[in-house]
């Protein structure tokens, strides 16, 4: 089976709820390809997005493009609604000034259909989501 | 448009008016407690600031918590990460002016990044009689401080909306600086 980056919207997924939204950097810039575009937090936190895969994946590697971010807790779900989530990473991130934070996470355990992440806390009273690629197969389609 | 929240801390001394301001402009001056309580543990007012000729806003959740216990470890929890600061004093006693510092940097060293959107209150001013602190002299710390700096009187619903309108703008402010900062990255 081919390996894609499973965490785009060109491949099917889609983030199906931000708890904060600026229209002009929404949530969907997160899974577009392009880390110029970003999605920011608008004040005060836990903040978090959930993504939709639309079938079940196995994710071999996580990469996160943010700044500011500093604790993050990724769930995951591998339901057919977004339900049910369990606590799968949480990263204590390293603040970078002026660049990008690029954190890599290798993946145990990858079977997934939703991803939930939750900024639990920031270096600044904002923090931006630049990309999130998730690296891995596709296992199946959603039973119906 | 976006809509932005904010926590705000309310801070002073004791018996300054923080919570008759803090109800004043929750119920849009509906409301002036004639007596006073000492409040004890947190009081939470959340409102929708618009900032005008923006179409933006901000939600302030503002934190109303005893002004007795300054070194408390539950006042360190309960002002984690502030996003802003409506400092309080009484223009008829000096020692809450005074105290102001003391304050400021307690909020300051639970802030988040090195900015804090901050205002300077001065409230009380329909006792004219009994002023203690002058204008200009409140003015000039909070020049210093880089503090915006306000007069009012809660009693006479004077000036109650403009601190607080001020720091939604404020927090508007720093939240585009930061975006351009994210939009500088690449």
């Amino acid at each position: 089976m081919r390996k894609v980056d499973l965490c785009l919207s060109s491949e099917g997924a889609e983030v199906v709820l931000a708890t904060s939204s600026d229209e002009k950097h929404p949530p969907e810039n997160i899974i577009d390809g392009n880390p110029e575009t970003f999605w920011t937090t608008t004040g005060m936190f836990p903040q978090e997005f959930i993504v939709c895969f639309h079938r079940h994946v196995r994710i071999e590697k996580l990469v996160i493009q943010s700044y500011y971010v500093r604790t993050l807790r990724i769930e995951k779900s591998t339901s057919n609604e977004p339900v049910n989530f369990e606590l799968w990473i949480e990263r204590d991130l390293v603040h970078t000034e002026g660049q990008l934070q690029n954190e890599e996470i290798m993946a145990h355990d990858g079977y997934a259909t939703y991803l939930r992440f939750i900024i639990m806390s920031a270096f600044d009273h904002f923090a931006s989501v630049h990309s999130v690629s998730a690296e891995g197969i596709a296992v199946s389609n959603l039973s119906q | 448009m976006v809509k932005l929240a904010a926590k705000c801390i309310l801070a002073g001394d004791p018996t300054v008016g923080k919570t008759a301001l803090a109800q004043i402009f929750r119920s849009d001056g509906a409301h002036f407690q004639k007596s006073y309580t000492l409040t004890t543990g947190v009081d939470l007012v959340v409102k929708t600031v618009p900032v005008p000729d923006t179409g933006d806003s901000v939600e302030l959740f503002i934190f109303d918590s005893a002004g007795k216990e300054l070194f408390s470890e539950m006042l360190d929890k309960l002002w984690e990460s502030p996003n802003a600061l409506c400092l309080v004093y009484d223009v008829t006693s000096e020692q809450s002016f005074n105290n102001c510092s003391k304050w400021l940097e307690k909020v300051r060293s639970l802030a988040p990044g090195s900015s804090l959107p901050g205002v300077l209150v001065g409230n009380k001013t329909d006792l004219a009689g009994r002023r203690a602190v002058e204008s200009a002299q409140a003015r000039a710390w909070a020049l210093g401080q880089g503090l915006e700096c306000f007069e009012t009187s809660v009693k006479e619903m004077e000036n109650y909306e403009a601190p607080f309108h001020c720091l939604a703008k404020q927090f508007l402010h720093l939240y585009r600086e930061k975006v351009d900062a994210f939009h500088s990255l690449l």
